[in-house]
């Protein structure tokens, strides 16, 4: 079964994260937590993912001195690179079950628009 | 791996605080994992510096490695996963595309790559006529193992105090998300309202288990069933069915009951069910058993653990 994590099992696994920072990431939508409807306790579920990206949060803003503004902007970047990764790694495999002479003449053409 | 964690910093041990933030902060941009997403020895370079600036930042626990007290592994951290580990995961919440539309000619997916760039970009900054999708909404529901396996409708209460109605498709397994079209938030200048997301978890079944669409079943029988065989009832998720144990059965066999198992959509063959025999001994051994049991003994040498004495000593 899938293991999500409470706010206060975040709240105690990363040190240095206060509550008022964590509901400031949730706010902002930087972490987009799940919200409980199966009728248990009300509150924000964590999946390894989001808190996987709150930690990553937590080390920008400490280690780099990123405020709230600067951290957006690292954040949509880095969520703009790895879109794009998805997309070349996707065209990677379409371009790997063609024929040799396909893939020849789709290198060739990378290497030609590159100048 | 333990350096010293001057080294790790490139500094040496006259260093002042100030110079092992400023050190440790560069050394972060140019190994952080998560910035650097294509580089394989990132993480173990980061795990090093994070490690050596723990141990340094504090002028306390610094006096005391400089005075060798503490040694430079200090407190091992735990295992961590970066996001960098989820970010291409095919689920990933935070790529907000919805896949190419359409396909077919490449060109056009890449047309569509474009698009959907510069669409991001305009609605950003798009002035008059300003019109975007609401927010997506995202929920966790933890489903019944029946409700999952067979289908079925939940009722969930949204925390705006509004009840929804979920339908379970026939199935549904854990981590899978279902996506209610328009459940979201409202939408803005006339936008279209954004969907509910919700990501269910399947709760455990104390009898049933499943792998994909077989479910498992650890089935009891008596030492007499397996002996000499039987025809005995056994549950599956549509209800108890009977089932023959064949004479001479022994505990671990499985036996398989065809289409027993989760059924797929689109009328495709369904799963099985596999039942795991166990014997179980009888709850009160009488006297007639172990007399018989006695006898038995004296004319049945078997060690069904030979082989397995044998091919523990190879």
């Amino acid at each position: 079964m899938t293991r999500h994590l409470t706010e206060d099992e975040v709240l105690a696994a990363i040190p240095g994260l206060t509550r008022t920072r964590l509901v400031a990431f949730i706010e902002t939508e930087m972490v987009l937590p799940l919200r409980r409807v199966d009728g248990g306790a009300p509150g924000h579920l964590f999946r390894q993912v989001d808190f996987a990206r709150v930690q990553l949060l937590c080390d920008l803003s400490d280690d780099l001195d990123l405020d709230e503004p600067a951290l957006g902007v690292v954040l949509a970047l880095l969520d703009q690179l790895h879109a794009t990764r998805q997309d070349l790694l996707a065209v990677t495999r379409a371009v790997q079950v063609e024929s040799p002479e396909v893939r020849a003449r789709i290198g060739a053409a990378i290497i030609g628009s590159r100048g | 791996m333990t350096t010293d964690p001057y080294e790790a910093l490139g500094l040496t041990k006259s260093a002042t605080q100030d110079e092992i933030k400023k050190a440790y902060r560069k050394l972060v941009r140019t190994s952080h994992p998560d910035l650097h997403p294509d580089d394989a020895g990132a993480e173990a370079r980061f795990k090093a510096i994070a490690a050596a600036h723990d141990l340094l930042k504090d002028p306390e626990t610094r006096a005391r490695f400089d005075a060798g007290e503490i040694d430079a592994s200090g407190a091992e951290r735990p295992q961590r996963q970066y996001y960098r580990d989820f970010a291409e995961d095919a689920g990933n919440p935070y790529q907000q595309r919805r896949g190419f539309e359409g396909r077919g000619d490449p060109a056009d997916i890449f047309a569509e790559i474009l698009r959907q760039r510069t669409q991001q970009g305009r609605d950003d900054f798009g002035g008059g006529g300003f019109a975007a999708p609401g927010p997506d909404f995202r929920y966790a529901l933890e489903v019944p193992f029946l409700d999952a396996a067979r289908g079925g409708e939940m009722r969930i209460t949204l925390p705006d105090g509004a009840s929804l109605a979920v339908r379970i498709p026939q199935g549904a397994h854990d981590g899978q998300t279902l996506r209610l079209r328009g459940k979201g938030g409202p939408g803005f200048g006339g936008g279209p309202s954004g969907d509910a997301l919700i990501s269910l978890s399947v709760r455990p079944h104390p009898v049933f288990r499943r792998d994909g669409n077989d479910i498992l079943v650890t089935l009891p029988i008596t030492i007499d069933e397996a002996v000499l065989g039987a025809k005995v009832t056994a549950p599956t998720i549509t209800g108890p069915v009977n089932l023959t144990i064949p004479a001479g059965a022994t505990s671990g066999r499985v036996l398989r009951l065809r289409g027993r198992g989760v059924a797929r959509s689109g009328g495709k063959t369904a799963g099985d069910q596999l039942v795991e025999l166990k014997i179980v001994a009888p709850p009160v051994i009488d006297d007639a058993l172990r007399d018989f049991l006695t006898e038995w003994r004296k004319t049945h040498a078997d060690d069904p653990r030979a082989d397995l004495l044998n091919e523990a000593l190879s």
